[in-house]
């Protein structure tokens, strides 16, 4: 039957466009965790006799069709001692086991064969005992240590700071500037949110017909709209008030007056407004009338029914919204490029000076840790790998996030319908 | 399980079906006689439905059903290896509870069975809706919209447009799954009336929980309990006179609670 | 009401802003912004041309040819991917596709053609039982990772000069990336559209003596139809708007015309690079926000486009 074989032929290639987009994602899961990873294993140091008789010890950074690219002690700035070495340069390759490798505070790392070479090495840096942050003999690890190292890496990372330039260290401002803006964004956006959906939901015609395709389409504006916006009206417009009118004595130094932790919450927050929104209405629309009324005709106002017995069933959508606006805040960096994210921010936005906590402060974001380091790194064999690293803790935060709100999700469904009758 | 009519459409013997590891029908044998009404009664749940969509397979598209026994339709054993689902549908028909057309034109709605069995536009096509259209009495209706969207017809008028999409290939066997009940009284016994005059040319399965119905249309009649074929027999017979318990419950409740 | 006075804000404030700047004298660079609007439109294309064929056909699979325990995790797993932050998309398309498809273009294009010809060849040769093809998304993995991967070998056979981009980041590149990041929305909405058909009418499709094929192209697909337009539409509007991908893998060049292995440079990149730098009102300042207006009018045009396809869809459905 040819048509049977026609029609398994198409339903291949449909199967074959599913199978694609399965493949993109795991294709995608996989190199984020072997990228972002990669960069805290422990490598080996070679040692590498060249046909001019030199012998240089390095880690071996890039691989090329016609080149490889070494590391070698980095004596006088970070990123200043690569080598491009082509084969016919090399005479002979070696892993020598008792090379050390030493990493100082501000991410330089040296390459020593033994202890009286590094303690040159290091006067040679510049640099005293106090500098060093690590300091092993890679070639002799086992694999049990290797993994040791890595886990230590994976920590100096995670909760270190970075080093003045922000090209090697640890990434704990982001961290902390990623999570307390999405805290800052969830709590203007939400009750704002909640809110509206509430007020929206009561409201039938035309007049809330208009009103729901707008907020409809304001879900699906770019967010680097809402960065122009956030820049004109609350940095240029609002923040500029409230500079000439609080902190005058400051000016012309802005305090409000130029991006800062508060307008990019407030940008993130009317983000994810309009998600938030539509989710809690389609949740509220999802309640059967017959609860309403039930409720209503035991004499309860609209407004007891709504407080009393629709919000708490749409507690579910709620955190659905949530998630969504989670998702949304956590990931758009665009916008945030407007409003006051910066490179280097070493200084985190709360301290124990009053007032604790200071809003106006810039910030650093993971996501764009993500972009500078990989875009704008003065050395790029650091960059693109810390990006990486940035980027899979990025994914990480954003998923934990999304994940733990929709688990939270499942939960109260299952309770509720537990409530029902079967 | 007696009482083979003279001329059989459709056989089914010992059909069994499983939703996952749910059993929904235990065994049910069937006979279904030519140009005449069988009824398939029981209360919800019992596997009217489900027996009904085992004539046609239908059953295959839903994940995790798995059938056993057989069911023959004239000489084509539905079953079999290698049997062709297109050919058994084609010769036996199915009318849902609701009218279900499909967002098309009239035209193009009686004439989806024909098209996919490959008679492309022309001359025959027309006549053969046409033909299909009087059969379901909706031709004097929508003589002069055929090419509106069926979606506009009124509810009974679907329910007469999907008889005629039905009957449209000239199946050997209807199977209609309760396509009475969302109608009124009124509309009810108009719609039975059509009934009987497709019964002269084809070979009826009614599924119904209207036990005032089946006694009015059926010539034959299946008593359905818990996927079983408690009693199946001549209709009046069955009426008159219940060999099973079963039976006369559902009978009598009905009677009493005047449905 | 406040907060529906803020929903209402962006267009308003860009409107205002930009009618209240005297455009004094000069008027504005309308061939740059005429090259920034082609740039937004060559990257929204490619991404489409990407996105939309894989997206709709996995929908299309999901809702008429899936186990559908499986059609849960598909829609569970690009929920995930729609949760990756694009800037990481990006990350991935400036460091690690971007030097490989410098040398790999012919292997692309040639792999692109190669997988779904391969695909078509093993469904005619083939004809597998069902129950197994429901499963295809997961089996079939491999198989068409072999069919582009055999497709790029190939390609490397052909060394025309035609396939050399004037640069590593280009349109071909943002394309690919660009449409990974909405190859979610495509399928979502699409997948949304055929769930949304009254399962009913298949059936009687399939009781009619239809093959699950045919009542997909006769019965599902024409009543979808408008619902794929409008995914089509929400992923173009996505697209277009689209920041970090652009702004990461394209160059930033502000070139003309449609070549395909050239640079560009989008509205939103243009934002999001100059506007950090630009003194608010001033002249540059003016153009940036002439920028933002194009880029809101055109979103909110296709998603006009969108919502009258969606009634539309509503419509037909209401039996």
């Amino acid at each position: 039957m040819s048509r049977a074989r026609n029609e398994s032929a198409g339903v291949a290639l449909l199967g074959g466009a599913a199978a694609c987009c399965v493949g993109v994602v795991v294709a995608l899961a996989a190199w984020l965790a072997v990228a972002g990873f990669a960069p805290f294993w422990p490598t080996s140091v070679v040692e590498v006799s060249l046909r001019d008789g030199a012998v240089v010890l390095g880690e071996r950074v890039a691989q090329f069709d016609d080149a490889q690219v070494l590391r070698t002690s980095e004596i006088e700035r970070i990123g200043g001692a690569y080598r491009r070495l082509r084969p016919d340069d090399i005479v002979s390759t070696a892993l020598p086991r008792d090379v050390l490798a030493i990493e100082l505070a501000d991410g330089r790392r040296l390459f020593a064969r033994d202890a009286g070479d590094a303690a040159a090495l290091l006067a040679a840096a510049g640099a005293i005992e106090s500098d060093v942050v690590e300091r092993v003999a890679p070639n002799a690890l086992g694999f049990g240590s290797r993994c040791m190292l890595f886990v230590k890496r994976v920590a100096r990372f995670v909760a270190g700071a970075p080093d003045t330039s922000n090209i090697s260290g640890g990434v704990l401002p982001a961290l902390i500037g990623t999570l307390t803006l999405v805290l800052l964004m969830s709590v203007l956006a939400m009750p704002l949110g909640v809110a509206t959906a509430m007020f929206l939901h009561q409201r039938r015609g035309a007049y809330a017909r208009a009103l729901r395709s707008a907020i409809d389409m304001l879900a699906g504006m770019p967010a680097i709209l809402y960065g122009v916006l956030g820049l004109g009206l609350f940095v240029h417009g609002l923040g500029a008030r409230v500079d000439a009118w609080f902190f005058a004595d400051r000016l012309p130094v802005p305090t409000f007056g130029s991006g800062g932790l508060l307008w990019a919450a407030a940008t993130l927050a009317l983000l994810t407004l309009p998600v938030v929104v539509v989710s809690v209405e389609r949740g509220l629309a999802g309640i059967p009338a017959s609860l309403r009324e039930g409720s209503l005709a035991l004499g309860a106002t609209r407004e007891e029914t709504m407080w009393r017995l629709l919000l708490p069933l749409a507690r579910p959508a709620i955190l659905g919204g949530f998630a969504l606006a989670i998702a949304r805040a956590a990931g758009s960096v665009a916008p945030l490029m407007l409003v006051g994210v910066v490179k280097l921010a070493p200084a985190l936005p709360f301290d124990a000076h009053f007032p604790y906590f200071h809003p106006s402060a810039q910030f650093m974001h993971l996501g764009f840790s993500v972009y500078d380091a990989s875009m704008a790194s003065p050395d790029a064999l650091r960059g693109v790998p810390r990006a990486y690293a940035c980027a899979a803790l990025l994914v990480l935060i954003v998923l934990t996030l999304n994940l733990s709100a929709l688990v939270l999700r499942n939960r109260l469904r299952a309770r509720q319908r537990m409530l029902e009758p079967a | 399980m007696n009482a083979a009519p003279v001329s059989v459409a459709l056989s089914a013997r010992d059909v069994s079906l499983w939703y996952g590891a749910r059993q929904v029908l235990d065994a049910a044998s069937l006979d279904v006689a030519s140009r005449c009404i069988t009824a398939v009664v029981g209360r919800s749940g019992s596997g009217k439905s489900s027996l009904l969509r085992c004539f046609n397979r239908l059953n295959d598209e839903i994940d995790g059903a798995r059938v056993q026994g057989s069911v023959r339709v004239g000489e084509l054993d539905a079953y079999a290896r290698g049997a062709s689902l297109s050919e058994l549908r084609r010769r036996v028909g199915m009318v849902f509870q609701r009218p279900n057309p499909f967002p098309m034109s009239v035209h193009d709605n009686v004439g989806y069975g024909l098209r996919l069995f490959g008679l492309k536009r022309g001359a025959e096509l027309d006549d053969r809706i046409e033909a299909a259209l009087r059969v379901a009495g909706l031709w004097d209706e929508v003589a002069n919209r055929l090419d509106d969207s069926a979606l506009d017809l009124s509810f009974g008028q679907q329910q007469r447009l999907v008889i005629a999409r039905a009957i449209a290939v000239e199946p050997e066997v209807l199977l209609l799954d309760e396509p009475a009940s969302a109608l009124d009284l009124a509309a009810m016994l108009r719609f039975e009336e059509l009934l009987l005059q497709l019964a002269s040319r084809f070979a009826i399965v009614l599924v119904t929980h209207n036990m005032q119905q089946a006694a009015r249309v059926s010539r034959w009649m299946a008593f359905l309990h818990e996927g079983r074929v408690l009693e199946f027999g001549d209709t009046d017979a069955i009426f008159t006179n219940p060999h099973r318990r079963e039976t006369e419950d559902f009978i009598t409740g009905r009677i009493v609670s005047g449905d | 009401m406040f907060v529906l006075l803020l929903l209402c804000a962006i267009p308003a404030y860009l409107l205002a802003s930009a009618a209240s700047l005297p455009f004094a004298g000069q008027s504005p660079d309308w061939a740059r912004l005429g090259i920034l609007f082609g740039g937004s439109l060559r990257a929204t294309l490619c991404a489409l041309v990407f996105a939309v064929p894989v997206g709709i056909a996995a929908a299309l699979f999901a809702a008429h040819f899936c186990a559908p325990r499986l059609r849960g995790w598909l829609r569970a797993a690009l929920e995930l991917l729609e949760a990756v932050p694009t800037v990481v998309l990006g990350l991935i398309a400036f460091a690690s596709i971007a030097p490989w498809l410098a040398t790999h273009v012919a292997g692309v294009v040639v792999a692109c053609v190669v997988a779904p010809c391969a695909l078509f060849a093993w469904g005619l040769a083939t004809r597998t039982p069902r129950r197994r093809l429901g499963w295809m998304p997961l089996w079939g993995v491999p198989l068409v990772v072999a069919a582009l991967v055999a497709g790029v070998v190939l390609g490397a056979g052909i060394d025309g000069t035609r396939f050399v981009p004037a640069s590593p980041w280009n349109t071909l590149l943002v394309g690919l990336v660009l449409g990974v990041a909405t190859l979610p929305t495509v399928y979502a909405m699409a997948d949304d559209a055929l769930a949304a058909l009254p399962s009913a009418q298949t059936q009687a499709a399939l009781a009619l003596g239809a093959t699950r094929w045919q009542a997909l192209v006769t019965v599902a697909l024409p009543a979808a139809m408008s619902g794929l337009i409008a995914a089509v539409c929400m992923a173009a509007a996505r697209c277009f708007g689209e920041t970090m991908i652009v702004l990461m893998a394209s160059g930033n060049t502000p070139l003309g015309g449609f070549d395909w292995l050239g640079g560009l440079r989008s509205l939103s990149a243009e934002l999001a690079l100059e506007l950090p730098r630009s003194a608010p009102s001033g002249a540059a300042w003016r153009e940036l926000l002439l920028v933002a207006l194009l880029l809101l009018a055109t979103t909110m045009l296709l998603h006009a486009v969108a919502r009258v396809m969606r009634t539309r869809l509503r419509a037909r459905q209401v039996a």
